[in-house]
């Protein structure tokens, strides 16, 4: 199929791209873009690895159009780091054992990422719900609760610098 | 005493960042200038000779490289050495759905799936086997030729005297317990990217070198070199990171040789990345298992003689199958005090992807069976069936009576925890209607103390460099898959050699760098690996010690090294002379700043002519050795000792570990009578890791075994349907989500073992067994139903349920009652599939019976 | 696995979307969210030469209330949006309570009500690879000849499994289709065809543009119950909805509505019967218990046995009308 050539906002610059019609966000990031932090692991869209950040909702960039996605503003594991540190929910998860293998981890990031921006004190149910759309296969996910109320613990009493060091 | 520095304390891995901001790379996330991406072509059929392949029309397509069959890579190959008997790409015949016929290497993913269609492949259908029941029976048509009955190999042992076992027990225990197929279904896909290099002196293929995602790098070099007909030493083998493995990927899977064959046919390099159903059919899981189990006991509990018969569904290869099976035995031993025990274990071929190690291997079913039977003793002798535990508890340091060496035992603890953590005594028995609590425990080796491949090799070996800038290098074949071996690693040498763990570089798994390690699996790297890095340690710190001595004039004995700095053991740090740990001084050192620092040349000078000092920095002392001695290095190695490798009987060399880990679990759950779903509200779970190196690491692996138990004993399921694997994919193949993951309570046993590194020992699999009985043991107390069938998907309750109160029975099981299963059939004992499968051949024994079934399923 | 070749076709508004459908009939397929259509493209179990992405089109976003004609939901709208409406979960609570079932959160920030409606009827003998699909000689709704779960028959058992059909139907919404000819409204209700292949009563050159839910259904109380595996990212295997219309305790009307048991969602004929004019009670509960499960005719399409999930559909059912009668 002819390449069709558009225009993508990832991580808040603009790539100019010549695409098939049939490229998926995922193979784009990964392959065109050199963006490997999105994982390819599941192909029947029900893992969540690839989860990106569309216009700040996260979807799967596994079941998406590159094409479709022009003019939205797409946010990828790469762009999470913190000016060039790592943002708290990302030590947190390091230092908690969110991370085993490492895999499904960046999908988490994009998820856990949204669920704090919306709701900066969810409940213990709403964070479970939240992690729902993710599969992990090492962690049972019980450390990862741990982490992120790490997090919300060191946004609410203002001691975030504690839990990332400082810059 | 604890007075470690970084030993028992939690730390981030320190791979973390890498992993949480993406930039982490796995073997998919690589590529090479003019990389080709490999596609491979699968058996339709389970069982089909291959008259003719015809590659020409995939050839001829453009884009295409190359196209490669059996025959550009014949040799058999096996993880055993017994088991030679796969080889990467189909030559001559296909055993299963998925077997690997050929391989187009192509520009891109679409070119090389479209070319894949252009394979012309004429098939002549076999009978094939899908029952391990029945593919014992069978007298022609074989799977593998060389393997009569399509038995891969059994097993008899006896150890003691089962007629007086027996004959002494106040009351025996008989039944049949099944556990269904499960996979590892690790995260990531396997992935393997293959290079030759060109040869400047022959110009032709020469170097090989090859990134995947592996647990095994060594035994991947030996069996390309096998099959590619290489030098090993022609073979680099590099581990990126690793998503996953529990076994998975503690083998050679075909796609790892296939890619360096595909590579030295196109001339390119070439990635492979399995999908997810491939991943599926690569498969080495967990067989399903058929167990008869015969327990005798006093009327005490305490057990006299334990008979138990194993049949495992291996699929159509050897793989770890013969280490499966004797494992299966082994392990019966060295949790309890079994005085007499008759084992026979049968490993048979199917017409099904093979299955392997998985995490707990080979223990997690007999352990389900055994586990379960002894909450049925406790419950017929009116016992607790915790106390059933206590009674039979070993008395260490011992050697079972099947020539285990049993000498760190932290099991009383363990159970002590859980019953005391879950209110147990309070609460068991006093809960309300549909709730309930159930106890288990298992164990597993540290290791195996006998490889796979005979030698007197060590298991692993560590080298260490320190150079002046006071950056320490290790280089340790030990395969960091997420577990956390590189933070072990580090953890080890910092705690040794006295310095911040930022200053510690771990460089791994590359065979070209690091010294031979046997890989990640059998729960070895904590205990041999950590043991090999602790003696590298040594011996370096050994040459650190002898040049600060002379520097401050004492005695080697009299150095201190700890926390970045050097000093006399006469001497008092005053606080001028702060010790490195807290944080901000660690990372200043990692940067290079701190006062006092002595790096090269004119500094260097001035500083040394300061004549005798009573302290100094850690990088003073490294200057000052390598000045001593030349070069800074140091190499450990572990074997484990020849007292611990077991007995002498055939088979013996698989069970023997130089160290055990234990496991008590209390499980609480409820059960929905009407629907039979069963809701895990929490799981105690006391392990015994000998010492805590890193807790939060060993929290993490603890509960990630409980959790993946937990999956197995409610979730997971393999289906299968002629041959058909039913459900391969993530959302099919059910890996439990958040939303019905229990809370796990990790608790830490150190019951600091002799020779473990610290007192560690293995921590990442030991847990799994005990949750899927503990589970079992719950439901049985929560609503009176003995599930012996696993896993507890709520139809086999809610029929159990039904059974056990007289009422209209649901035909969803057929005749395998899930309280008494008899029989293992190709789809599970829970029959939820009874659709027209696809043709098979017409003497296929599952074309005989009841196949067609009804035609309209569960219809009107 | 990479996605066959097509063009992509990107309207920005209904009338452009529609005129494409009519130059290029049976061409094409439509995706919004994408979750159902584009891993079944990955298994090539749909290779049309156009996909027609619906994203453009704003106005088919969005939920609206019209005062005394009920609630107008784009076909856009997306799952999340319908599941985070304060109005939807008040008036229509079984639909609130379908929609926080679907798949996982990530899932319903993708997928559409428009999607859900028009969901691909499945069965595991279906939803497979192509090379999975050859190794079984395929099957009567895609490329082969034999129903492998009735051999016997001719007609195709894939199970409809979507969960908002069912509360719709409980809540008598209309939809809206757009085609070549301009648009027209129709009951959900006449919307579904009880056969896996043909499944919907929509021409190839129409598309679901709105759903309307009445007035006259607003503020009936309402619960849906579904049988899955996981809490989370699952397929229904089994779904009961149940509305009733409560005064004082009693029930004045009610609709029971049943999905994931048959190639199309239905409603349960004569609950309304059994309910009506009663204060709703364990006996009653059951009896409309029976009479869903003799509604369901699951077959082996999907996980669990036949005869399991019939047997939740009575339980469920009998669950549902308690949960929405208290």
């Amino acid at each position: 199929m002819k390449k069709e050539l558009i225009e993508l906002r990832i991580n808040g610059r603009t790539y100019e791209l010549a695409i098939e019609p049939n490229r998926l966000l995922l193979d784009l990031l990964r392959q065109d873009l050199g963006l490997t932090g999105s994982k390819r692991a599941c192909d029947d869209s029900s893992c969540g690895s690839c989860t990106v950040q569309v216009d700040g909702v996260p979807m799967l960039s596994c079941t998406m159009l590159a094409a479709s996605c022009e003019g939205q503003e797409i946010t990828t594991v790469e762009g999470v780091a913190d000016h060039g540190g790592l943002a708290a929910l990302q030590k947190a998860y390091g230092d908690f054992g969110g991370a085993q293998c490492g895999f499904c981890t960046p999908g988490f990031m994009m998820t856990v990422r949204w669920l704090l921006a919306n709701n900066p004190d969810p409940t213990e149910d709403e964070i479970r719900e939240a992690l729902s759309s993710n599969l992990c296969r090492c962690t049972g996910y019980s450390q990862m609760y741990q982490a992120i109320r790490a997090v919300i613990q060191a946004e609410q009493t203002g001691k975030k610098e504690e839990l990332v060091g400082a810059k | 005493m604890n007075d470690f520095s970084v030993i028992g304390k939690s730390i981030a891995m320190v791979d973390a960042a890498g992993k949480t901001t993406g930039a982490g790379k796995y073997t998919d996330d690589l590529s090479l200038p003019g990389m080709l991406v490999g596609k491979i072509l699968h058996s339709p059929y389970p069982h089909a000779r291959i008259k003719h392949i015809d590659t020409s029309r995939a050839k001829a397509l453009d884009g295409v490289a190359a196209v490669v069959t059996g025959a550009d890579a014949p040799n058999p190959y096996g993880i055993l050495p017994v088991g030679h008997d796969e080889t990467a790409l189909a030559v001559g015949k296909v055993r299963y759905v998925g077997d690997h016929v050929a391989c187009v290497a192509a520009i891109n993913e679409e070119i090389a799936e479209n070319a894949i269609e252009l394979i012309d492949v004429e098939y002549e259908p076999l009978p094939a086997y899908f029952d391990p029941e029945e593919s014992m029976k069978a007298e022609s048509d074989l799977i593998h030729e060389n393997r009569a009955h399509n038995i891969e190999k059994d097993y008899h042992h006896v150890f003691g005297d089962l007629d007086k076992g027996f004959a002494e027990a106040d009351y025996v225990a008989e039944g049949r317990y099944i556990a269904n197929e499960v996979t590892h279904a690790a995260m990531e896909p396997h992935s393997t990217l293959a290079n030759f290099e060109l040869d400047p002196h022959t110009g032709k293929l020469g170097r090989l070198t090859v990134w995947s995602s592996t647990q095994v790098p060594y035994y991947l070099q030996h069996k390309l070199s096998l099959v590619l007909e290489m030098p090993m030493s022609q073979i680099r083998v590099i581990k990126p990171l690793v998503g996953g493995g529990f076994g998975g990927k503690s083998e050679i899977i075909p796609l790892e040789i296939i890619a360096a064959v595909a590579a030295r046919a196109a001339r390119a390099p070439v990635k492979i990345t399995y999908t997810r159903e491939e991943v599926f059919w690569a498969h080495r899981g967990r067989p399903r298992t058929i167990i008869d189990l015969k327990t005798g006991v006093k009327n005490d509990g305490r057990m006299t003689a334990v008979a138990c018969k194993v049949i495992q569904d291996g699929g159509a290869y050897c793989s770890y199958g013969v280490v499966t099976i004797l494992y299966s035995g082994a392990l019966l031993g060295a949790l309890y005090d079994i005085p007499n025990i008759r084992y026979d274990g049968y490993r048979v071929l199917t017409n099904k992807p093979a299955c392997g190690a998985m995490r707990g291997h080979g223990t997690v079913n007999v352990r389900f069976a055994f586990e379960s039977q002894m909450d049925e003793i406790a419950a017929k002798l009116n016992l607790d069936p915790a106390e059933v535990r206590r009674v039979n508890l070993l008395k260490p340091p011992t050697v079972t009576v099947n020539g285990l060496r049993v000498l760190s035992y932290g099991l009383p603890e363990c159970i002590d925890q859980v019953v005391a953590r879950s209110g147990w005594k309070q609460r068991k028995g006093k809960m309300p209607k549909g709730r309930g609590l159930g106890v288990a425990c298992s164990h597993y080796v540290s290791g195996a103390a006998n490889s796979i491949i005979r030698s007197d090799m060590p298991h692993s070996t560590v080298n260490i460099k320190i150079d002046r800038d006071g950056g320490v290098v290790v280089y340790t074949g030990a395969s960091e898959i997420g577990q956390g071996s590189d933070t072990m690693t580090a953890q080890v040498v910092a705690e040794v050699l006295g310095c911040e763990i930022a200053r510690v570089k771990v460089i791994a798994a590359d065979t070209d760098l690091t010294p031979i390690d046997l890989g990640s699996y059998s729960s070895r790297v904590t205990f041999m690996a950590g043991n090999a890095t602790l003696r590298a340690a040594e011996e370096v710190k050994k040459n650190i010690v002898r040049a600060s001595a002379k520097r401050m004039n004492c005695a080697p004995e009299d150095v201190i090294m700890r926390d970045g700095r050097v000093w006399k053991a006469s001497t008092t740090l005053s606080d001028s002379h702060p010790t490195l740990s807290d944080n901000s001084k660690e990372r200043e050192a990692a940067r290079g700043h701190v006062d006092g620092q002595i790096l090269r040349g004119s500094v260097l000078q001035t500083r040394k002519e300061e004549g005798p000092k009573d302290h100094m920095s850690f990088e003073e002392a490294i200057v000052a050795a390598i000045d001593f001695h030349g070069a800074l290095t140091g190499t450990g190695s572990y074997a484990p000792p020849v007292a611990a490798r077991g007995g002498k009987h055939k088979g013996g060399g698989v069970g023997p570990s130089p160290a055990y880990s234990y496991s008590a679990q209390v499980a609480e759950v409820s059960v929905d009578e009407e629907t039979g779903g069963v809701t895990v509200h929490k799981i105690w779970a006391a392990h015994d890791c000998g010492r805590a190196l890193n807790p939060v690491a060993v929290e993490g692996q603890v509960i990630g075994s409980v959790w993946m138990g937990l999956g197995q004993a409610l979730e997971e399921e393999m289906i299968w349907k002629d041959g058909l694997l039913m459900n391969p994919g993530m959302l099919e193949y059910r890996s439990p989500s958040s939303a019905e993951s229990p809370e796990i309570e990790c608790i830490i046993v150190e019951s600091i073992d002799p020779e473990g590194p610290f007192g560690a020992k293995e921590a990442g699999e030991g847990s799994l067994a005990a949750t899927i009985p503990a589970i079992s043991n719950a439901i049985y107390d929560a609503v009176g139903v003995r599930l012996r069938e696993a896993p507890f998907t709520p139809e086999r309750v809610l029929a159990a349920l039904r059974a056990k109160k007289g009422m209209k029975r649901i035909e969803m099981t057929e005749s395998v009652d899930p309280t008494a299963p008899h029989k293992l059939r190709e789809h599970g004992g829970s029959l939820w599939f009874r659709g027209k499968g696809p043709m098979r051949h017409p003497r296929d024994p599952a074309r005989q019976g009841t196949n067609a079934g009804s035609p309209m399923g569960g219809g009107e | 696995m990479s996605l066959p070749n097509f063009q992509l076709l990107r309207p920005k508004s209904l009338d452009e979307a529609t005129a494409l459908m009519a130059k290029y009939d049976g061409q094409v397929k439509v995706v919004a969210g994408g979750t159902d259509l584009l891993p079944s493209m990955k298994q090539k179990l749909f290779t049309p030469l156009f996909v027609l992405d619906l994203r453009g089109i704003s106005e088919l976003r969005g939920i609206r209330k019209r005062a005394g004609e009920g609630v107008e939901i784009g076909a856009l709208t997306t799952l999340a949006a319908i599941e985070h409406s304060p109005m939807i979960r008040k008036d229509f609570p079984v639909l609130y309570e379908a929609v926080k079932t679907i798949a996982s959160p990530v899932l319903r920030n993708m997928g559409t009500i428009g999607g859900n409606l028009c969901l691909d009827t499945r069965c595991l003998w279906y939803n497979q690879s192509l090379l999975w699909r050859k190794s079984c000689g395929f099957c009567l709704k895609k490329d082969g000849d034999l129903c492998h779960v009735a051999p016997g028959g001719k007609l195709c058992w894939a199970a409809f499994s979507g969960d908002t059909p069912p509360a719709l139907l409980c809540l008598a919404a209309e939809i809206e289709i757009a085609g070549p000819a301009g648009t027209r409204r129709t009951p959900l209700s006449e919307f579904y065809l009880n056969d896996g292949i043909a499944r919907l009563n929509l021409a190839p050159s129409e598309i679901v543009t709105r759903v309307y839910v009445p007035e006259s259904s607003a503020g009936w109380r309402g619960s849906y119950q579904k049988l899955r595996v996981r809490g989370s990212i699952d397929y229904p295997l089994a779904g009961v909805a149940v509305a009733l219309k409560m005064r004082a305790g009693r029930v004045e009307d009610a609709r029971v509505a049943i999905t994931a048991v048959n190639p199309a969602p239905f409603l349960v004929q004569d609950a309304d019967a059994l309910l009506v004019g009663v204060v709703p009670n364990d006996e009653i509960a059951e009896r409309i218990g029976d009479l869903a499960a003799s509604t369901a005719k699951p077959l082996t399409t999907s996980a669990l046995t036949p005869e399991y999930r019939r047997e939740m559909v009575r339980v469920f059912a009998k669950r549902a009308v308690m949960a929405a009668a208290n």
